[in-house]
């Protein structure tokens, strides 16, 4: 995983912003969450990152590793994806969570499960957003999430291919969210699309 | 058994009789495979992107792009040896996993790479016996050199020959 320190056009200007706006957006994400499950949510430290395309799937444990991930995208005066992860079994435990069932009960993700788990991107996806507005000025709304329930190379793909256009690395601001013993855990990846990264740029 | 990778934007070719060219998790991107079963010599591409810029420079790093890969990939076939009368093309992937109406007909990079592979093969006069393409669940590819044959793996689902 290179970090963004190495590359000195990044490091100065962009990672601290990133940082700050990102951080703040993503924990109040969390803060969202936890008000939909009725349960805290803990936030660990956002990261800005420069991922090699090739090595984030080894982010979520390989390729073939079964995952869960809601997409969506932001578009309007910031746009960029954002995608929620959860590994398999996590999933299973945050369906229980959101629909006030014992630790267990899920056992499958079907249509109204996923339903379920698309909220919680809509969810996070806008109070991520809307802390972004409020902090920039600038307006975005949230797409419409994909729920993806598969193999971890096939859910990165999208990321994957729309990145590789411009890029053999992905920026990415990501975050995990964690419940109690860690029975809910999932990753929060923000990935701006470049030309807002280049925009920031400009700007400073 | 040995699994050689073929990771986002990578060809491998081999002609060991032990080896198994592997793809992981292809959701949009594409597997396409090419056997010479007289040589027993399989090469394997793991695309990402359906077409590129016509006039970019083509080297290693194009082989993400189908139409590159693609190009790439019969080269390494003829360099060693591979007759094109002989070569047996099949492939796999191609899914489009974003099936939810906020996302348009433009992010089906997955029905992308299969048209662009479909032009490009038929471009340079080959016949595809086998395929597992589109769909929205993504497919694990493995090329058994040694047999000759491609199988596809789904999440929680058994293998099967292409």
């Amino acid at each position: 995983m290179k970090d963004l320190y190495q590359e000195s056009q990044f490091s100065e200007q962009l990672r601290p912003l990133l940082e700050v706006m990102a951080g703040e957006g993503i924990r109040s994400a969390g803060r969202g969450l936890s008000q939909m499950i009725g349960q805290k949510i803990t936030v660990t430290q956002p990261a800005v990152s420069l991922v090699r395309l090739s090595e984030i799937a080894d982010l979520l444990g390989g390729p073939e590793n079964e995952a869960v991930g809601v997409y969506l995208r932001a578009e309007g005066q910031m746009s960029g994806q954002i995608m929620l992860i959860f590994p398999y079994e996590k999933a299973l435990h945050l369906v229980d969570l959101l629909l006030d069932e014992p630790e267990g009960t899920t056992q499958q993700l079907g249509s109204f499960e996923r339903s379920a788990l698309a909220e919680v991107g809509n969810l996070s996806g806008s109070f991520f957003l809307n802390s972004i507005a409020s902090m920039l000025g600038l307006e975005a709304r949230p797409t419409p999430p994909a729920v993806m329930v598969d193999m971890v190379g096939a859910i990165l793909d999208v990321i994957i291919a729309t990145t590789a256009v411009v890029s053999e690395y992905v920026l990415m601001i990501s975050a995990t969210f964690l419940q109690g013993e860690r029975e809910a855990e999932a990753s929060f990846w923000v990935i701006p699309d470049p030309r807002v990264l280049e925009g920031f740029m400009n700007k400073n | 058994m040995n699994n050689i990778v073929v990771g986002l934007g990578e060809i491998k070719i081999s002609n060991n009789g032990d080896d198994v060219l592997v793809a992981y998790g292809l959701g949009s991107c594409l597997g396409i495979a090419m056997y010479d079963p007289q040589l027993h010599l399989a090469a394997m591409l793991h695309a990402v992107l359906p077409a590129c810029d016509p006039n970019h420079t083509h080297d290693n790093s194009c082989n993400k792009y189908v139409c590159c890969g693609i190009d790439t990939m019969l080269q390494m076939m003829l360099e060693k040896g591979a007759a094109r009368n002989r070569i047996v093309v099949r492939m796999a992937g191609g899914a489009n996993m974003l099936t939810t109406s906020g996302f348009s007909d433009i992010m089906n990079i997955g029905q992308r790479n299969i048209d662009s592979a479909r032009m490009k093969l038929k471009e340079l006069n080959f016949k595809i016996s086998g395929e597992e393409v589109g769909g929205s669940i993504g497919r694990t590819v493995r090329f058994y050199v040694g047999e000759g044959r491609m199988a596809i793996r789904m999440m929680g689902g058994k293998e099967r020959d292409v």
